[in-house]
């Protein structure tokens, strides 16, 4: 591994994070999770958040998502300023620009995979066809097609974390974000899990940002970027 | 997939709890509207618009007391009185006690007259009526009547009296339809049957109905009337006919009031139900709402998602609820309404149903409307947290 500090291999950032400051209030007592963040994340980048439990990795990851909002500094993400965005308007950037995965997958239950995958679409204005055509290229790449019509219930982990993934894709996202996409899969599920997000990354030059406890997992990214204490500590290339 | 089927498809995630909360708003509205429709309905008997300016002239201690046939004429010459008809509950029954209906011996000859709306006199001819007032054992009955009887014009039906001890058999010479469904389950025959075959009837009469010119001459000539026959052996009690038929509408108590309780009692209790069920719907889904809301959905859309679903609910269990209501009026009319003709005009009106689809909405709205907002400000984070 490459231990040089905060180089991410250069290029047009897609994430550009500006002293950024987190807080949490317990009543009358602040609880800093992250301090000083500077970081430029550049496109089609795959990074692997890591370091212990509590210092603020996940956080940071919501921040980047545009599910949290930092207390202090600025966040350029996607070519826009997050903090300027209300919530309506974050709401439709995230629709635009990020695509989750979860460590439960969190699929709608009483959905099939095809409807599950095509729940972002019904946001875009998107045709029934246009719809139809986009849910079932991704199914294709993530290789399900043959279970669209299959509920939550009656897939693997597996195969649930892979819808959760063509779900994630399926409006063609500038950025993934996934926090523990492995963490409930056994290991053969966790490494195709794995492979899909890394040809999503080499293939189709989606930029992944990744929270993991799993060297394995990380092992996939292209920088890990370790977090002490709220803080950035170091990031390292992936030497393969 | 369209927005509806993802309404539809969250609210079929328990369809055991989604089908026990339709069933009790099934109940509830299907309870409201009844109870409101029997309110409706007594209200209309009180409130009769064709008894504006009639009267009903009895005995100042009750209608069993009788009074004399001769104060008919007293009342007739009263400048405000168009028709005087006398009028006599006879109480019998056809055939077997328990198919009982309303039985009447009046006075011929004033009868369509005085009740010219109920009988709907436009479609009676004069030889119809001819033929009625020549036959002095004759009867008229109203259409609904014959026809739960099976009985046309020239059927003979004999009566068994309860009240007086004859038993006359009278033969139909007119079958008459009335604007309100109450109005035709009813049967009058000759007073002068009762009179000739109950000696202690002769010259006697339980009540005179009066129909003046005006509403607006009913309290001078009921002040008049009574004044005149006050400390006299026979006095009177004159009130109008919707204040006559208020008096057997009290000896139900206060129905008003009980009725308005118990729908109270209702709409809280199903709102309490309604709201308790979807804040526990709409909690259980906590994770699933800050996936959605992760996803791009607004927190706008999400509360209109879950506003949707509950609106749908109460929607299908009130309107559930109103039809089986329905159906249970038709039922309420066909087993009541002859022995208790204004049965025979229990419905459940449009007013009804409205108010209860509103109240039901409204209910739906209340009780989805809390949770789903509270679900809907909580941080996406820690939604996401949540044990789903």
């Amino acid at each position: 591994m490459n231990a040089d500090r905060f180089d991410l291999g250069g290029g047009e950032p897609i994430i550009t994070l500006r002293d950024v400051a987190k807080s949490y209030w317990r009543e009358a007592l602040e609880i800093p999770v992250l301090q000083g963040i500077d970081l430029e994340i550049p496109r089609g980048a795959y990074i692997a958040l890591m370091g212990p439990s509590g210092s603020g990795k996940t956080t940071l990851l919501n921040l980047v998502a545009g599910i949290d909002r930092p207390t202090g500094g600025s966040l350029e993400v996607c070519g826009h300023e997050l903090n300027a965005l209300d919530d309506d308007q974050l709401a439709a950037w995230r629709n635009a620009h990020v695509g989750f995965i979860f460590q439960n997958y969190n699929l709608v239950p009483v959905l099939n995979a095809f409807e599950n995958v095509e729940l972002p679409l019904l946001l875009t204005g998107a045709g029934r066809g246009e719809r139809r055509d986009r849910v079932e290229e991704a199914l294709a790449l993530v290789n399900l097609t043959d279970r669209m019509w299959n509920y939550p219930r009656q897939l693997s982990g597996g195969q649930e974390q892979r819808v959760a993934i063509a779900r994630a894709i399926v409006t063609d996202p500038d950025l993934l974000v996934a926090d523990e996409p492995t963490g409930a899969l056994d290991a053969k599920n966790a490494e195709e899990v794995l492979a899909l997000m890394a040809r999503l990354n080499s293939e189709y030059q989606k930029t992944i940002v990744m929270v993991t406890h799993d060297p394995k997992a990380a092992h996939h990214a292209r920088h890990q970027i370790h977090l002490e204490k709220g803080v950035l500590d170091k990031a390292v290339e992936v030497n393969r | 997939m369209r927005w509806m089927a993802l309404i539809w498809k969250s609210l079929m995630r328990s369809k055991r709890r989604t089908l026990l909360i339709v069933g009790s708003l099934i109940l509830s509205v299907f309870t409201v509207a009844v109870l409101q429709s029997l309110l409706t309905t007594l209200d209309a008997v009180t409130n009769n618009p064709n008894s504006s300016n009639r009267l009903v002239v009895r005995h100042k201690s009750g209608l069993t007391q009788m009074l004399p046939r001769s104060y008919e004429a007293y009342l007739r010459q009263q400048s405000e009185v168009e028709t005087v008809c006398a009028l006599q509950w006879f109480g019998g029954y056809y055939q077997d006690p328990r198919n009982f209906f309303a039985n009447f011996a009046s006075d011929e000859t004033t009868l369509f007259q005085t009740f010219r709306e109920e009988f709907g006199v436009a479609g009676i001819t004069e030889a119809q009526i001819k033929e009625y007032l020549r036959d002095g054992a004759g009867c008229i009955v109203g259409e609904s009547l014959a026809q739960k009887n099976g009985w046309k014009v020239g059927d003979v039906v004999p009566l068994t009296g309860t009240i007086f001890p004859i038993n006359p058999r009278l033969t139909i010479r007119l079958i008459y339809k009335s604007p309100k469904p109450s109005d035709e389950n009813v049967l009058h025959f000759h007073y002068k049957v009762l009179e000739e075959g109950v000696p202690r009837m002769k010259g006697l009469v339980g009540s005179f109905w009066v129909r003046t010119h005006r509403p607006e001459d009913i309290p001078r000539f009921i002040e008049r009337v009574d004044r005149h026959y006050a400390n006299s052996a026979y006095e009177t009690l004159t009130e109008t006919e919707n204040a006559f038929n208020l008096s057997f509408v009290k000896m139900l108590g206060n129905i008003g009031a009980i009725i308005q309780g118990i729908t109270a009692a209702v709409v809280v209790a199903i709102l309490i139900v309604t709201g308790n069920t979807m804040a526990t719907a709409i909690r259980e889904r906590t994770t699933e709402i800050a996936v959605f809301r992760a996803m791009g959905f607004s927190a706008g859309r999400v509360l209109a998602l879950l506003l949707s679903e509950g609106v749908l609910l109460v929607g299908a269990g009130g309107g559930l609820g109103v039809l089986l209501a329905n159906l249970a009026a038709g039922g309420v009319r066909e087993s009541l309404g002859v022995a208790m003709p204004f049965f025979a005009d229990f419905a459940i009106l449009p007013d009804t149903v409205l108010a209860c689809m509103a109240g039901a909405l409204g209910i739906g709205v209340l009780a989805t409307f809390v949770p789903a907002y509270a679900a809907t400000r909580r941080p996406i984070t820690d939604g996401l947290k949540a044990i789903g």
